[in-house]
């Protein structure tokens, strides 16, 4: 049982691990424990003029570790092992094709909680993913 | 004065300005933030600030430089054709092209400078549309100024979250920025005659240009798409082992 978790740093992000955490128990065998982050691909052509890739990827590196910190302090508590990865490109794509690559069994996500002009604007990530994945996709409210 | 808020072509030129801007602005803050990060940490917020002011001052003086040039004979034309290929480039995908020679710079000056020779070059595309848009026009040529400097500021996220929600946004993009394109043929004095007795041109020609540039860049896109698969970046793994944690991270 693999159960992936995809995470944008923010509190919402972590109930969904808290509810993953509290919800154990329910399978014989220890499931294992995904953490994904996704960064978006920010630095492209003309960045890349300026910027070295090293650098490029170590604010990539910096930034997911940091918007999973949380997740990992609270897996760490309950001492639980885990695997963690950073991918770099549009989120929903990148969680499913992360789910694919590692043939995951279950998404477990909360929604961003952005409402109104954002949610309209920006679009959920949620809904995306719901419709990229080829896995079934568990909706922490 | 008042009455030129008040019409309609007015707001349809804000609306063109503040697309443009937004479409066309998205890197300078990403080269800001990465250019500082190898600075010792007490210099990084300096050179943040100098970057930023630097790139808004950048921005003002390049601005007017445009509007200066555009007035020469010719010149519209040449502005004419960046900006078609400008539009081009904006629905093409990204190429994948690695530069690997770069050094990062440690010290403050180094950093500032990255900073600034890449606003220049960052900053063309965008001074050129809100020029082109804004048709000599002071007052939206400052509206489009004042829209850009927050966005040099802000998290360049913005505009990729947006192309990502609405994918067709970068042919309205296109599209548009080949029709200001037209515009600013129209009224290269070269071809005034020409225009004057068929004043069908006024609009014909931009609305070719938009569509030259949504058929070229969309051949041009189609001939090398290929669906872009996410990167994988880092991979570690925490395996709780009695109560003891061991990071392993492999990449």
């Amino acid at each position: 049982m693999k159960i992936l978790i995809p995470l944008d740093g923010s509190s919402n992000a972590e109930r969904a691990v808290s509810y993953v955490v509290s919800q154990l128990g329910r399978w014989k065998e220890m499931p294992t424990v995904l953490l994904l982050n996704v960064q978006w691909k920010v630095a492209t052509g003309n960045v890349k003029l300026f910027i070295n890739q090293d650098t490029i990827n170590a604010y990539y590196r910096e930034q997911g570790m940091s918007a999973m910190q949380s997740a990992c302090s609270i897996l760490d508590a309950a001492h639980i092992s885990y695997q963690y990865h950073i991918s770099v490109g549009k989120p929903a794509e990148a969680i499913a094709q992360y789910a694919q690559e590692e043939g995951v069994d279950e998404i477990v996500m909360c929604r961003q909680g952005q409402g109104g002009v954002q949610q309209v604007l920006l679009g959920s990530v949620v809904n995306k993913v719901l419709h990229l994945a080829a896995c079934p996709v568990l909706l922490v409210k | 004065m008042l009455e030129m808020f008040m019409t309609a072509p007015f707001w349809v030129d804000v609306l063109k300005i503040i697309m443009i801007d937004v479409l066309l602005s998205g890197d300078n803050a990403v080269v800001i933030a990465l250019a500082c990060r190898n600075l010792p940490a007490e210099q990084r917020k300096q050179g943040i600030l100098f970057g930023m002011a630097g790139a808004v001052v950048l921005r003002i003086v390049l601005t007017f430089f445009a509007v200066s040039l555009l007035s020469l004979p010719y010149l519209k034309l040449v502005g004419a054709f960046l900006l078609i290929w400008i539009g081009i480039k904006l629905i093409l995908p990204e190429d994948e092209h690695d530069e690997g020679s770069i050094k990062a710079d440690t010290r403050l000056f180094g950093a500032i400078k990255t900073i600034i020779i890449a606003d220049f070059v960052m900053s063309l595309d965008n001074v050129l549309g809100v020029a082109a848009a804004a048709k000599g026009n002071v007052s939206l040529l400052v509206f489009g100024l004042l829209i850009s400097i927050p966005l040099i500021a802000w998290s360049s996220q913005l505009v990729l979250k947006l192309i990502d929600r609405f994918p067709y946004i970068i042919y309205a993009g296109g599209a548009l920025l080949g029709y200001v394109a037209g515009e600013m043929l129209v009224s290269e004095a070269l071809f005034a005659p020409l225009v004057e007795a068929h004043p069908a041109l006024h609009w014909l020609i931009p609305g070719v240009c938009a569509v030259l540039v949504l058929t070229v860049g969309k051949w041009l896109a189609m001939r090398k798409t290929t669906t872009e698969r996410a990167i994988n970046l880092l991979d570690g793994k925490v395996t709780v082992v009695a109560d003891k944690s061991s990071d392993v991270i492999s990449k």
